[in-house]
């Protein structure tokens, strides 16, 4: 891709200011002199006046709590858990004047141990979202919360007497212990009532194929710190699959300690799991049954068939390592290929699988849940419908018609966290609380339960939960911690005060359900006929926006996706052999139908897709909820078939002739890939180079000097650190004009690198932060030292000195220096901003800072307790989000902090180091599989 | 054809010269003298505050320590503002002037914070911590001045860029003894100040041959 590609057009969240007319280009040609003179004038003038806009320092507020109890609380930590799929993983909140201001990951938590990802980091961002619904409506108009409690009231007298007849509850999945208690409290009140739930990221055939295998909704739980060989098909532990921090955490703990797990992927669309696979086959889903079939058989199941050419090796490499062998499937498979899997790992005797009580309150198919409330809305058979949190109207297949659906029930409401879809084809509008703000429980993908509490007093006063509407419905309006309190008062009995004060300490509510060994069932195999040939439609969570939930988040949607590096938006992904068979080039538009439908969307092709299918990530073109994600990318829901299948057979695609928006920053900072990454073979190490000869003496570090080591084998180019670097440090978000002019803020970036052939390349992930160079190109280029060396070793950046002239950035090898175009200060400076780190004007340079803020506050805590640092009181915030710990920080003077010591392993490096600028921040070699070294 | 410049022009010219010098001079005189006054820091003007809080009665007339409201100064980087429950846990008793205390009564009703108008505020980039700053043995007074004789508080410093330098390149003038950081009626004695073992004074730096202090370093105070 070349050249600046013409923006989506609608209101971007921080829009590029207008050119001032003054400083346009004059209409005809060359500037005359006294044209030049005016110019020169207003530019004077208009610099005086930047200088002129300096905060007023006097009378801002200075916040004192209303409680001594508060007192302590000018910095506030609080132990919760937020939901992804239903499922939860522990966070940390970090308030400050009662503000939360950073999501951290709880290492005492299963699904987290410490790490977060990209949606958990963003959930800041949305608890401070100004687009959030606040007001209470009745078809679009606010209402006094009165009215709402009258209507429920009327609902409830109407229902009662018959029952419940013509009631019905739309939830998302739900796991939380309360939510399941309280709707089955009102479906016992309301015999006739149902209760429904709708997840467009549910992976039915998962379910369907653990009840074939075992006859009960069993959930299948990879532990990667057992396995030494996995085969994946179509599964992404590392990326999308429930459970994903703990796996890539278990993954990279293994292999450090060199018995990590073999990851053979097959798949036909590009994860990031498939990037760190030691062998990657794409796999048509047409071919999909037939491999699984074929290494099946290889392994010796009973009853398995099929062919495959590359299947006997990956038997041989499974049965090689048994026990710790095990089989994965991820959404896309059929049923069949599920039952498959649970025979081939009971076949292997596999350790590094549990069998788990299913984690939701209610395991069923979500597609089917959705259809059969689809039919009795046809059949006139409901009169209220609660939609507690789901957004069908968007995210329901537009196959199934639920919108139209929708206007036919006399008595709908919309429990939402914004005005979406769903929510303006309902009667009651009633904003959600967010999950920072409100009381609540959940259970991790293993089962592990956990409370939730409020990080913060709720900024929508009005907003409710699911808890609170349900027990309206029931006649006994509850809070929804009297609500969860209730329910584990139940559980614990004499010992509730206590374990309740340690379960929101710990963040923790309970242990994790034993595993099961259920037998395998006679008639667990049951094929499926083989899929039609032709173009398939592959549809897949979209790394940045997953179902279009996250859509509204400007951090995520501005965020590179890891491997095809486009913002702002989704593309149609293909085979490049794919593209190239229907004349397409990256960007050209297409018009993709299926089963009569038809969607425009831009074609992009991705080095090792499967050939002759498309992959259509979910979560673009939404219609509602805000400038931020509203019309980005196209709408796959409007192409998925109407049982939410995950691969569709039967797609055509053509080309329209035109060129179509996809901004990407794949061309952005470019360093050479050879010089960038190195790989090693396993056991090796790469040539030390001597120290450099320089002219310049050497920097004294008489304390500390900082220094940062990544791992470029433990990367899996999730974008947790740049995400956590964003919420961090204060760092703008620029719309999508911007970022296709190059002028993306992130000071950490994460550089995906494919080498090999395009059908099938190696892919590896290097984030970038500053290097800290010890002879830093950018600090002699600099007019006026705004960038400099202090005695720790950072390599500083004095914002008030800078003038940007950008000679700093352009003199970088790194290009890890930003500039701000645009004053981004009046969209950052609200309550969701770290005040640790200042906001930068418009006109000035700003880059990675080691978070010397953190630097500095551990030296102020550590001098507080009369010590020096030791190593791991500094912990920067990209090191503290990632899954995979890839990132060392700390004291290079120190020879035993881990940082020393990672600088001493044999695959370490410096990034163009030849270059002699000595960078403080150096890398790891990724270790290459066998096959290459 | 006559002349076009009179003899006395070259005279006037040179006039004219001679004043626009002197006034630019005056100008930038005046100018670099206002910016180094207190007038343009606003040192002395006092802000509007939620109560009519008077230091000088509390902590001149009744001797109160600073730290009974400021409690934070020793721990954390915020010297950490009175509660609600901490002011009216006296003026529950004395003074008690209904009227007077409405906002900290509404702030403990609603749970929410008591917004008092920060009169020492530093800029958004410089970093302040309070603890770092006693336990280097700074007393309250050499920033804020002599508080405890202000009836409405205002600024006693600059707190500019060279107000923090001209300490930082010599902390001794202005230390004190570690039991002496609070005192009101502190007379220097003589006695060592308190260095802290761990501290940044305790480093020495040298760059090019020339010691620079880490106490000067940018990132010292900026962030």
């Amino acid at each position: 891709m070349s050249g600046a590609i013409p923006p989506r057009r609608g209101p971007d969240p921080a829009p590029e200011p207008p050119q001032p007319a003054a400083l346009a280009p004059a209409p005809h040609g060359a500037l005359e002199r006294r044209e030049a003179l005016r110019l020169m004038g207003a530019s004077l003038a208009l610099s005086a006046l930047a200088g002129c806009e300096e905060a007023p320092e006097h009378g801002h507020p200075l916040h004192a709590p209303a409680r001594a109890s508060d007192g302590a609380a000018i910095t506030a930590e609080y132990a919760t858990v937020l939901e992804l799929d239903g499922l939860s993983r522990g966070v940390i909140v970090r308030t400050r004047n009662g503000h939360a201001v950073k999501v951290e990951g709880n290492p005492a938590h299963p699904a987290s141990l410490g790490a977060t990802d990209i949606f958990a980091e963003a959930a800041v961002l949305s608890l401070h979202d100004p687009q959030r619904a606040r007001r209470i409506r009745r078809d679009g108009r606010p209402v006094p919360a009165e009215m709402l409690d009258a209507a429920i009231a009327a609902a409830r007298a109407e229902l009662a007497p018959r029952g419940g007849r013509g009631l019905r509850i739309l939830t998302g999945p739900v796991s939380s212990p309360t939510l399941a208690r309280i709707t089955g409290a009102v479906l016992a009140a309301y015999p006739e009532a149902r209760w429904h739930q709708h997840d467009p990221l549910a992976d039915d055939a998962a379910l369907e194929g653990a009840t074939r295998a075992f006859g009960q909704a069993l959930a299948a739980v990879p532990d990667l710190s057992r396995a030494r060989a996995v085969l994946c098909l179509g599964a992404d532990p590392l990326g999308t699959m429930p459970g994903h921090l703990r796996h890539a955490r278990d993954w990279i703990t293994a292999r450090a300690e060199g018995r990590g797990a073999r990851l053979i992927v097959a798949e036909a669309s590009p994860s990031i799991t498939g990037a760190r696979a030691d062998r990657r086959i794409p796999l048509h889903p047409a071919n999909a049954a037939a491999f699984a079939g074929a290494v099946a058989a290889a392994l010796g199941v009973e009853g398995a068939s099929g062919t495959h050419p590359d299947a006997a090796g990956v038997a041989a490499e499974l049965v090689q390592d048994r026990p710790g062998a095990v089989v994965l499937v991820g959404r896309g498979m059929g049923a069949e290929v599920h039952a498959l899997a649970h025979a081939m790992n009971a076949r292997l005797e596999s350790e590094a699988v549990r069998l788990l009580p299913h984690p939701l309150a209610r395991p069923e198919p979500m597609a089917a849940s959705l259809a059969s409330i689809m039919a009795d809305i046809a059949a006139g058979e409901v009169t209220h419908l609660l939609i507690l949190g789901a957004n069908p109207a968007y995210d329901a297949p537009a196959a199934l018609g639920f919108e139209a659906a929708l206007r036919r029930i006399p008595f709908t409401l919309h429990l939402g966290f914004r005005a979406d879809e769903t929510t303006r084809l309902c009667t009651w509008q009633v904003p959600m609380a967010h999950p920072l703000e409100s009381w609540g429980d959940s259970r991790a993908f293993d089962g592990t339960p956990a409370l939730r509490q409020p990080a913060t007093v709720p900024l929508a006063e009005e907003a409710r939960g699911e808890v609170e509407i349900l027990t309206a419905l029931l006649g006994a309006p509850a809070t929804a911690r009297a609500a969860v309190g209730e329910t584990w008062r139940a559980a614990w009995g004499e010992s509730f005060d206590a374990r309740w004060a340690a379960a929101l300490e710990e963040g923790l509510a309970g242990e994790a359900p034993a595993g099961l060994r259920p037998a395998l069932r006679e008639d667990w195999n049951r094929p499926a006929p083989p899929m039609p040939r032709g173009l398939v439609a592959v549809f897949a969570p979209d790394p940045g926006t997953r179902g279009g939930e996250a859509a509204h988040e400007a951090w995520l949607q501005e965020m590179p996706r890891p491997l095809t590096k486009i913002t702002w938006g989704n593309a149609a992904l293909m085979a490049p052999a794919t593209a190239a068979a229907h004349g397409l080039s990256p960007g050209d538009e297409v018009e993709l139908e299926l089963g009569g439908r038809r969607v425009l969307a831009p074609c992009w092709p991705v080095p090792g897709h499967a050939p002759d299918c498309v992959t259509l990530p979910l979560g673009g073109g939404r219609r509602a909820g805000g400038p931020v994600g509203e019309g980005r990318g196209f709408d796959a829901y409007a192409l998925r078939p109407a049982d939410g299948a995950w691969t569709a057979p039967g797609l055509s695609m053509r080309s329209t002739g035109r060129r179509a928006d996809v901004v990407t920053t794949d061309s952005h900072h470019r360093v050479d890939p050879s010089e960038a990454v190195r790989t090693v073979a396993p056991g090796g190490t790469l040539p030390q180079p001597g120290r450099d000869a320089s002219l310049h003496p050497d920097w004294p570090y008489p304390a500390q000097a900082w220094g940062m080591a990544i791992d470029l084998d433990a990367c899996i180019g999730c974008n947790a650190c740049a995400v956590a670097c964003q919420a961090e440090n204060n760092v703008p978000v620029v719309g999508p004009l911007a970022v296709s002019q190059g002028r993306e803020m992130h000071w950490l970036r994460v550089d995906r690198y494919h080498h090999g052939e395009e059908a099938n390349p190696a892919s590896s992930f290097q984030p970038v932060p500053c290097m800290h160079c010890e002879q830093a190109p950018c600090e002699p280029v600099c007019p006026v030292n705004a960038t400099l060396h202090d005695q720790q070793g950072l390599n500083l950046m004095v914002y008030p000195r800078c003038i940007g002239t950008r000679t700093c950035s352009n003199n970088c090898p790194y290009k890890v220096r930003r500039f701000n175009w645009a004053d981004h200060r009046r969209l950052l400076d609200t309550p969701a901003r770290n005040p640790d780190v200042p906001l930068r004007p418009r006109g000035v340079m700003e880059k990675c800072t080691y978070c010397s803020h953190r630097i500095a506050g551990a030296r102020s805590a550590a001098s507080a307790e009369g010590r020096a640092l030791r190593d791991g009181d500094v912990e920067t915030a990209c090191q503290r989000a990632c899954p995979t710990r890839a990132i060392t920080f700390g004291d290079l003077n120190d020879p035993g902090s881990a940082v020393s010591r990672a600088r001493q392993n044999g695959r370490h490096y410096a990034m163009l180091g030849h270059l002699g600028t000595r960078p403080r921040t150096t890398y790891l070699a990724r270790v290459a599989p066998e096959a290459e070294a | 054809m006559a002349q076009i410049f009179s003899p006395a022009a070259d005279a006037r010219l040179r006039l004219a010269l001679v004043i626009g010098a002197a006034l630019l001079l005056l100008g930038l005189g005046t100018g670099f003298a206002w910016v180094r006054s207190g007038t343009a820091w606003r040192v002395g003007e006092p802000a509007a505050q939620p109560i009519p809080f008077s230091h000088a009665v509390h902590a001149g007339g009744l001797g109160l320590d600073c730290r009974f409201c400021h409690a934070g100064v020793e721990r954390t980087a915020d010297a950490g503002m009175p509660s609600a429950e901490t002011c009216l846990g006296c003026h529950e008793r004395v003074w008690n002037v209904t009227a007077q205390f409405a906002p900290l009564r509404a702030a403990i009703a609603r749970g929410a914070a008591v917004e008092w108008s920060s009169v020492s505020r530093l800029p958004d980039h410089a970093r302040f911590d309070h603890s770092a700053h006693t336990a280097a043995g700074v007393a309250c007074g050499t920033c804020h001045g002599k508080v405890e004789e202000m009836p409405r508080t205002a600024k006693a410093e600059t707190l500019n860029m060279g107000f923090c330098l001209d300490c930082h390149r010599d902390p001794a003038a202005q230390q004190r003894p570690a039991g002496a950081v609070f005192a009101r009626d502190y007379a220097p004695t003589g006695e060592a100040h308190a260095l802290r073992p761990h501290g940044l004074q305790s480093f020495r730096y040298e760059h090019y041959g020339v010691e620079v202090s880490p106490l000067t370093r940018c990132s010292t105070c900026h962030r």
